[in-house]
This record gives C-alpha cells, sequence and structure tokens, in this order.
C-alpha cells in the first residue's frame, strides 16, 4: 500500500469510529502531508505503519489540547522526541487521540471534550487517561498508538479494550514533548494490537535524548526475538495481587494463564511485595504534587486562551484563567497537590510519601535480585466499568490503579496483555520485569500471546 | 546605651556563560525582546530543563574562591510562585542541598579592621524574565530575554555590624568573583545584585526583627540605604515601637527606603526535588581540579606584590582592586619596567584611559619602553609624560615620538651653557640676589633654563653648569 | 485530617485557581477524604534511613554551554494570547504584588 493510499485508507477508518470520540484532532490534509512526506523519506523499521498520537505529546501540524479547555487552541511551535524518532523511522503519524484531562483519570470521562465510548459496550468506559488511543487500537484504525503512563494509564485501558499495552522502564523513552503531569511517574508508552507491532514502536522510539535529563543513556531497545518455549523463565507470582475478594473472573483469567506459563515451562513462584497496598496512596500524594507544579505554567500569559475576572489585574487574569480552563479532577489534583506541600503539612504527606515509594521500588529489587525473572498479576480489578460510575467518588476512582501504580512508582517496566473476556469483555494479565529489561518482558509476552486465547470466556 | 546594627547580604551574581541556565538560549544582554527564547525558557507545555555545565564550573569556581566545601551532591528544586515573567509558574532552584556551603570571607572593616565574614551557602538557579511596567499604559510587558539565566546566589551569614562592612564585603566579594572569572559582576548590566537583611538589637540580646532592603543598584547606595534602615529601626525602636518584618526598596534620589506592600501569599513556596533534574553528582577528583585552576586571588596577590616586588601597602592595595589593572601592571613589570616605577604610570597616566573606558589604551610593552627611555635619560619624566598619549594614538616607538615631537634630553654641554647664560643676563636682578646669599633662587635658574630649552634640557645638566657661572 | 473550607480556600489562592464559593464545600469534603486516604501511609514503618527516589538516572549529563536553541517553528507571537511590540502583555499587577 503506497502512503496515499494509506492516508485516505486511514482518513475512512477515522470517520467510522467518529461516534466513539476517541480522536480530537485528524484531518485528511494532514494525513495526506504526512503521506507526502513519507514518499520521500527512506525505508525504516517502521515504515507502512500508521500510528495515533495522545494529545498530550506534542506535534507541530495539530493541535495538543491534552484535552483541556485551558490550551484550545493550541499548536505547539516544536515537536516531540518521539514524533521526530517514528517518522524518520518511516512511521505515518495519524490523529492526536482524546484522554482525560491532562492524563489525570483512569476511565476518558474527564475529557473537557466529552468522554471516550468502549468500543463493545458504548455505556461503559475504554479505561484511561489513555481511552482514545486505546479504542483506535482496538478498533483497528491503526495498529499501535502512542499514550502515556503516570499511574497505569496505557496498561489499564489495553485491559478494558482486549489489546497490548506497553509502559517502559522510566527513562527508557524521552519525555521531551510529552506534557509533564507526574514528572517522575510519567512514560510515553505504546498500544499495539499485538505484541509484536508495541515492540517495534518502542523500539524505534527508545535511547536516550539530550534534551530530556531523565533519559538514560542506555543502549537503545531491540525488539525481542521469537521464542518457542518459557524453559528457564522465572515467573513470580505476588501474592499482594491475588486478595480473597478478588473479582472471581479476573482470578480465573489470570489462573489460566498462569497455567498455561507453567505448561511453556517457566517455573511458577509465588512472591511478595509487602508494600503494594500503600502504591496507591503514595501515588496520590506523588502525583498531584508534581501536577500542581506541572499545571502552574498554565496561567494565560504566554499561550492558550485568557479569562480575566472581576479586578482586572494579574491576579484575576491568573485565577479567571485557571479557573475556567481547568475541569474538576484536574482542580481537585491540584488542590491536594498544593496542600501537600505546603507549609506544616510537606513532611506529613510529601515528604512521607517519597519515603514509601522507596520502599515499594525495594520490594521489586528484591524479588528482582531472588532469581525472579519476570512477576505475572491481573492488570485490573475489574473488567471495563459504566461510565459514571466511579465519576462521584475520587478515591473509588484511584483504586481503579491498584495494579498498575506500585510499576509505575518503581520505574520498572510493565505492560498489559489480552488473557480472555468475561461476558465479552476483555481482560487483562500484567507482566512486570526488572528495570530495563522490557526483552525479557516483551519476548515473554508474545509466547503468552500466540498460547491463551483471548477471546475466551474465564467463567463458563 | 548604643544599638548594634545585624547585617546579612544575598548577593546573585550571573556566571558568564554564553547560554542560559537550562536551555540552549544566548544569554545576551540588551536584544529585542523575546528574541533569545526557546520551549524551555517559555515554559511550554512538554519541554523539559537541562543543566549548562559552564554554569556549574563557574558556580564551583566562585564557591571555591569563597572558600565553601562543594558538595558532591546537590539538588535542584521546585521554588512555586506566580508571576507574569515566572514562565513555569516555578523558579529552579536549589533548596535545601546546595552546591556549597560554609565559606569565610576576610575582609577589611573600616570600624573593626580584618575581620572574617561567613557564607552560609552559594547555589545555582534561574533567573525570571524581565517585567516592565511603564511601557504600556495600564499594562505590564514581559520580555523572557533574560528568564533561564544562570544566577549564583550568595548568601552571608549575620556578621556584619554595619553599612560600612556590608559595603566592604560585597567589594571583597565582588573582587573574587572577577578574579577567579566566575562573572563580570556589573550592576549596571544586572549581573550582579544586592538584597540585605538588616536588624538592630542592644548589644548582647539575641537578634531582633528583621527588614529585607531591595532595589540598591550601587555599592554607596547599597551602604547608604543600610544607613537609612538602621535609621528608621532604631527610630522605631526608641520611640517604643516594634520593627515589623517587611520588605522595603531603597529610592536613591530621596535617599529613603519605604516598605513595599506585603504579598498575599508571602513565602509559602512549596519547595520539592526537581522530578526532571536528577542529582548534581560532582566527584571528588573534578572538585580538586577546579580548585587547581583557579587562578591567585586578591589577597595572595596583594602580599605577592608588597613581599616580592617590594611596592608600598597603598600601590599593591590600589592595583588589586580591579584584576585587569593587576595584570596589566604585571604585564609592565614583565616588559622589563621597574615595579614601583610601573606602578605610578599604571596609577597614574594609564589610569585616565581605564576609568573612561574600562580598558588601557597603550599595550604594556611600549608603557614599559617608554619608562626605560625615562630611565636611561633619554626624556625628562615631563616629556615621558607628554609622549604617554600619542603611544595609544601611533604605532611608533616611544624613541620615535621623542624625535618628532622634539623631546630628547638635550645633554650637550654647548647648547645648555649657551642657555644659561642667556637666562643670567636676563635676569640680572635675581643673580645678584642669589650672590647675596639667597640660594633658593636655584630652582628658579633651573625653571628659566628648561622654559627657554622649551622643556628640552636635561635638569640633572643644568644645576652643575648654572652652579659654577653663578659663582662666577 | 480535618480539611475545612478555609483550608480550601486558601490552597486555592496558593494555587492561583478561581473556585466558586458554592463549589467551596464538595471540595472540602472531597479533598478531606482524598487526604484521610492518603493518610494511611502514616501507619508504614519506615527504616531509619530510606534510599533516594529510585527512579531515574543517578546523577545528572549536563548540557555543553553551546549556543543551540531548540528551534520554534512559530514564534511567540503566534501562540501568545495578547502580544504587542515585542512583548507579551499582561494587565497590571495589582493587588497581587507591588509594582
Amino acid at each position: 500500500m503506497t502512503a496515499r493510499v494509506l492516508a485516505r485508507e486511514i482518513g475512512r477508518r477515522f470517520a467510522d469510529v467518529a461516534s466513539l470520540n476517541a480522536t480530537l484532532h485528524w484531518s485528511q490534509a494532514v494525513l495526506d502531508r504526512e503521506a507526502a512526506r513519507l514518499d520521500v523519506t527512506p525505508e525504516g523499521p517502521l515504515t507502512g505503519m500508521a500510528i495515533a498520537v495522545k494529545d498530550n505529546i506534542v506535534t507541530t501540524d495539530e493541535p495538543t489540547t491534552c484535552a483541556s479547555r485551558i490550551l484550545t487552541g493550541y499548536t505547539s511551535p516544536f515537536e516531540a522526541t518521539v514524533i521526530t524518532r517514528l517518522r524518520a523511522a518511516g512511521a505515518m503519524v495519524a490523529g492526536k487521540a482524546n484522554l482525560d484531562e491532562f492524563a489525570m483519570g483512569s476511565s476518558t470521562e474527564h475529557s473537557a471534550f466529552g468522554r471516550v465510548l468502549h468500543p463493545l459496550d458504548p455505556t461503559r468506559v475504554p479505561g484511561g487517561s489513555s481511552g482514545g488511543s486505546a479504542v483506535l487500537v482496538a478498533t483497528g484504525v491503526v495498529p499501535a498508538a502512542l499514550g502515556s503512563e503516570t499511574g497505569g494509564s496505557v496498561r489499564q485501558p489495553a485491559a478494558f479494550c482486549g489489546i497490548v499495552g506497553v509502559k517502559p522502564s522510566y527513562g527508557r523513552v524521552s519525555r521531551f514533548g510529552l506534557v509533564a503531569f507526574g514528572s517522575s511517574l510519567d512514560c510515553i508508552s505504546v498500544f499495539g494490537k499485538t505484541v509484536q507491532d508495541a515492540a517495534r514502536v518502542l523500539a524505534a522510539m527508545s535511547g536516550v535524548d539530550p534534551r530530556d535529563a531523565t533519559s538514560r543513556a542506555e543502549p537503545p531497545m531491540a525488539v525481542p526475538a521469537t521464542r518457542s518455549d518459557l524453559k528457564g523463565v522465572v515467573i513470580g507470582i505476588p501474592r499482594e495481587y491475588f486478595p480473597a475478594d478478588l473479582d472471581p473472573a479476573i482470578r480465573a483469567s489470570c489462573e489460566r494463564a498462569i497455567t498455561t506459563l507453567r505448561d511453556l515451562g517457566a517455573t511458577i513462584r509465588e512472591v511478595s511485595l509487602p508494600h503494594t497496598r500503600y502504591a496507591v496512596p503514595t501515588y496520590y500524594i506523588v502525583n498531584p504534587a508534581e501536577a500542581a507544579a506541572n499545571l502552574a505554567r498554565f496561567d494565560g500569559v504566554r499561550y492558550g486562551p485568557r479569562h480575566v475576572g472581576p479586578g482586572a489585574d494579574v491576579r484575576a487574569l491568573y485565577q479567571a484563567t485557571r479557573g475556567e480552563g481547568f475541569g474538576p479532577e484536574v482542580r481537585r489534583r491540584i488542590l491536594v497537590g498544593t496542600f501537600v506541600l505546603s507549609a506544616g503539612y510537606a513532611d506529613q504527606y510529601y515528604v512521607r510519601a517519597q519515603a514509601v515509594r522507596t520502599l515499594i521500588a525495594d520490594d521489586f529489587t528484591r524479588v528482582f535480585a531472588d532469581g525472579v525473572d519476570l512477576l505475572f498479576t491481573p492488570t485490573t480489578p475489574t473488567a471495563a466499568f459504566k461510565a459514571g460510575e466511579k465519576t462521584a467518588d475520587p478515591v473509588q476512582m484511584y483504586q481503579a490503579d491498584i495494579f498498575v501504580a506500585p510499576a509505575s512508582l518503581a520505574g520498572v517496566p510493565a505492560m498489559s496483555l489480552p488473557i480472555g473476556r468475561d461476558q465479552g469483555l476483555p481482560l487483562g494479565g500484567q507482566l512486570i520485569a526488572r528495570d530495563f529489561d522490557e526483552a525479557t518482558m516483551l519476548a515473554v509476552a508474545e509466547v503468552l500471546e500466540r498460547h491463551v486465547d483471548a477471546t475466551a470466556e474465564v467463567r463458563a | 546605651m548604643t544599638w548594634e546594627t545585624v547585617i546579612g547580604l544575598e548577593i546573585h551574581v550571573q556566571p558568564a556563560t554564553r547560554t542560559k541556565m537550562f536551555c540552549g538560549c544566548a544569554t545576551s544582554y540588551g536584544d529585542a525582546p523575546n528574541t533569545n527564547v526557546c520551549p524551555v525558557c517559555l515554559g511550554l507545555p512538554g519541554a523539559l530543563p537541562v543543566p549548562n555545565a559552564e554554569a556549574v564550573r563557574l558556580g564551583t569556581l566562585g564557591a571555591l574562591a569563597l572558600g565553601c566545601a562543594i558538595r558532591e551532591r546537590s539538588i535542584f528544586a521546585r521554588k512555586n510562585y506566580f508571576y507574569p515573567d515566572l514562565p513555569k509558574g516555578y523558579q529552579i532552584s536549589q533548596f535545601d542541598k546546595p552546591l556549597a556551603e560554609d565559606g569565610v570571607v576576610r575582609i577589611e572593616s573600616p570600624e573593626r579592621g580584618p575581620i572574617d565574614i561567613s557564607i552560609t551557602r552559594l547555589h545555582l538557579e534561574e533567573d525570571a524574565g524581565k517585567s516592565l511596567h511603564d511601557r504600556l499604559p495600564g499594562l505590564t510587558a514581559v520580555d523572557l530575554n533574560r528568564a533561564g539565566t544562570p544566577l549564583a546566589e550568595i548568601v552571608s551569614g549575620p556578621d556584619m555590624r554595619s553599612p560600612g562592612e556590608a559595603r566592604a564585603y560585597l567589594t571583597t566579594v565582588r573582587q573574587l568573583l572577577i578574579y577567579a572569572g566566575v562573572s563580570e559582576c556589573s550592576m549596571e548590566k544586572g549581573s550582579l545584585r544586592v538584597d540585605a537583611n538588616l536588624s538592630v538589637r542592644r548589644p548582647g540580646d539575641p537578634l531582633g526583627t528583621k527588614t529585607e532592603v531591595k532595589n540598591m543598584n550601587s555599592f554607596a547606595n547599597v551602604e547608604r540605604a543600610l544607613e537609612a534602615e538602621r535609621e528608621r529601626q532604631i527610630a522605631m525602636l526608641e520611640r517604643g515601637e516594634a520593627v515589623t518584618q517587611v520588605t522595603l526598596t531603597f529610592n536613591a534620589a530621596t535617599g529613603e527606603v519605604k516598605p513595599l506592600r506585603s504579598k498575599e501569599n508571602s513565602h509559602d513556596y512549596r519547595y520539592f526535588p526537581d522530578p526532571d533534574l536528577p542529582p548534581l553528582v560532582l566527584d571528588e577528583a573534578w572538585i580538586a581540579a577546579q580548585r587547581a585552576a583557579l587562578p591567585e586571588l586578591p589577597a595572595a596577590r596583594r602580599a605577592r606584590y608588597q613581599n616580592v616586588l617590594g611596592l608600598p601597602e597603598y600601590d599593591a592595595r590600589t592595583l588589586i582592586q580591579e584584576p585587569q589593572v593587576a595584570t596589566y601592571f604585571e604585564a609592565v613589570v614583565q616588559a622589563g619596567a621597574d615595579p614601583k616605577t610601573a606602578s605610578n604610570w599604571v596609577l597614574g597616566e594609564a589610569m585616565g584611559a581605564w576609568n573612561e573606558t574600562g580598558a588601557f589604551s597603550v599595550a604594556p610593552e611600549r608603557l614599559a619602553a617608554l619608562v626605560a627611555s625615562v630611565a636611561d635619560g633619554t626624556v625628562s619624566l615631563q616629556a615621558a609624560k607628554r609622549i604617554f598619549p600619542e603611544l595609544a594614538t601611533s604605532e611608533e616607538l616611544p624613541r620615535a615620538i621623542a624625535d618628532r615631537l622634539g623631546l630628547v634630553q638635550v645633554r650637550d654641554t654647548g647648547a645648555l651653557e649657551g642657555w644659561v647664560a642667556d637666562v643670567i643676563a636676563a635676569h640680572p636682578d635675581e643673580v645678584a640676589r642669589f650672590r647675596g646669599g639667597d640660594a633658593r633662587l636655584i630652582g628658579f635658574f633651573v625653571g628659566q633654563v628648561m622654559k627657554r630649552s622649551m622643556g628640552k634640557a636635561d635638569p640633572k645638566r643644568i644645576q652643575p653648569i648654572l652652579a659654577a657661572r653663578l659663582a662666577e | 485530617m480535618r480539611i475545612g473550607e478555609a483550608e480550601v480556600r486558601h490552597v486555592a489562592r496558593l494555587a492561583e485557581l478561581a473556585v466558586a464559593e458554592a463549589d467551596v464545600p464538595l471540595l472540602a469534603i472531597q479533598l478531606e477524604g482524598i487526604v484521610e486516604f492518603v493518610a494511611q501511609l502514616g501507619e508504614v514503618p519506615l527504616p531509619a534511613s530510606t534510599g533516594t527516589v529510585a527512579v531515574g538516572p543517578a546523577q545528572l549529563t549536563l548540557r555543553e554551554d553551546v549556543i543551540d536553541p531548540i528551534p520554534l517553528v512559530r514564534g511567540p507571537e503566534s501562540i501568545a494570547p495578547v502580544f504587542i511590540d515585542g512583548f507579551f502583555v499582561v494587565p497590571k499587577l495589582g493587588g497581587m504584588v507591588d509594582e
């Protein structure tokens, strides 16, 4: 297929799924321009692949809004490193995907431009915050899409939508051009229809970037070779991820996957990560604290729409621009983040959370040092939930991150892949690897993907 | 009973880097507004800071010059507050783990003689942009060219006891930083700024409530402002009022300090480590190499001028004030001039051009050649002073200029005899008085001979001839 | 930890975020719920010294001091809400801070 034909085809598919509200910006003209550019780009590892991009990654030819009114109409005057790298690898950058405002959420209900619908059941959420990217891959519009993870924002929607979602190690992929949310947690991540597609995209965009001081000077990631079995691989099953009250379908899907892993030759070993239950509260201190500072730059002075309230002075400008520009969840996080850093409370909350965070990271270090190659867990506590089900209670929404937050806090790579269905809704299994060992994780995932029937109902 | 004044200073200096602290934009001064800007210093969504190695090196050199211990692991933090010229809504600054701590600077107190002032810390941070309030009526115009410029903030202990000591401390710190090559330290160009904290107390009492004084645009004004603030506080206390913590600005025109309205959100900066920036780790070997690379500092240089070159204390002290002056002086000596003579020339004739332009107009080798022609009697000192400006504008050697201007000293006895005879003939009254015992008139006759010779006669040779003829 | 309405107003002011008076009570309840939830970290026994945060490089890589700004494909005038004579323009500072 020529690039021009592909551009037309992608345009048709965007139009077909318009009702799901997964895309914030796309135009045939921009797709055609991408195609023209590809015509003169040398063949690369991603030639012929169209990739949608979460709308919190800056591009220069489409707006970047972070699904927030505070960036309505903003088009970045510079481009993210990952975009430059994907284009150089021959990929077609195709459309900007909907998200929870500033990536804050687990359901993509918190977009200023309307919620994203689950492709299999429009009354349900696709997960979040990278819900738009997940839906574009799940519906076959594109074979791969970029999302961003701060605390599970790719793995969780991948599980809900029945696709592969990979969060690399913190520092594996440059954050330059990713609109910062929780800077010590943020990772540009990938959705793929298959493990192979996700791995190819990740390999093409990984590697140290002189523009991001938190990117790491490790050799770029390669697409792992396909293996036929899992002999010699030790897979840990952390008991904290299988509490007594775990949803029976989730438990059944995991047990089936674990059996498959064992049948393929892997050694299965129960392990313990004792600080797991503190991950979500830790996350909800560290993340809002960083977010409150990261979102201070949206002040109506240099870019974005401006509102000026009564008094007509600079404070009136700040208060009104930010008051009108940010939606409810963003406002909550800014307030919480400001509170946990404010005088008199910082030690009790922020400083303590950072200390607990190191304990959570130590848990992982310990099991991986103990001969475990990978951890296998459920990705989510439930299948896709109903829209509106958790929006009233922020803490309940935060608990949806319970199995994904720990790897984010520890910075280690983790991914979700489909392992079965419950009443038609996809369920995801999570693999967590040691720092910078995406290769083992992806190779094992690829074997599991071939041997698990992800469309089979797990409850007979 | 007397009052004791307690002063501490915060000095911000701009390390002399080509680019900003966290991005590759130029740090030029005076360009069109918002032209030296990029995604990083504009605080655009998605941009990230990457620190400048040269700013770290210069900060380290400065800290070493101030006797500080360098931290092997320092942390950049975010200082959160809103201001239109602060693009990110926070300033990246080192907070509880600064680059350097625990330094000491010896100063010459006008009241107490040599004293040590402690340096609490030196940390690196980024500057804000510039807000112009008078550019557009009723509006504030924001220029972000300066945003992100590196700064080293130097915080002293509360060790100064008078405005004069504050000024002496500033002078010393500035000198050290210029010597170490850290910064130009120009208040006019904004590469050095000072904020002062001042309190008063009865001697022996605990520290009083301090106020902060800002907006002082010269060292002299720092002294004036602190004097005004000291008077204000003492007057309050003597009226039985309490001093309140406040920030004041100095008005150089009226000599008064005026309290600013206090910010409503005062001082809850919510510092936390910047997650975009891993720890700054400097290894011991690197720090040692910087220490070794530190140029000779003013105190050492002054001692050498006195002890090795034999200069009087005044000369040594004056020459080291500005490192360029000292460097120039050394080049003149290097080119062969006697140190004391070189010092006289550098602090004399050569200072005119320096004071006007900040540069020396005559190459050191040429000044040394001029000094040599005085020493060997080719020209008189007076003639040399006439030759000096010519050295700046022409390429000729001093001897050639002396020839061209007819300033080579006449030592030919025949010519000298002629001028002496003329002078004696022209002043019979003075000759009579001299012969009558008024010996002081010898100076008059020498002057007359010099005049008649148009300054060319060698005065050392006139005197014996005059003495002989007058004695006849 | 109780979060009162005064606390919400104070924090909103620090964050320069207009909050409608009508929203304050609900926000106070929600913030209190969140803060109560995260406060369970108080029960975690901490070792005498914990390591520093485990993510990212162990130390900074610095940038050479070379003029090399990241280019803007469009100038600041194209993104600014108000831009006059080369300046970003905002209202007077007013009660916020001193001019």
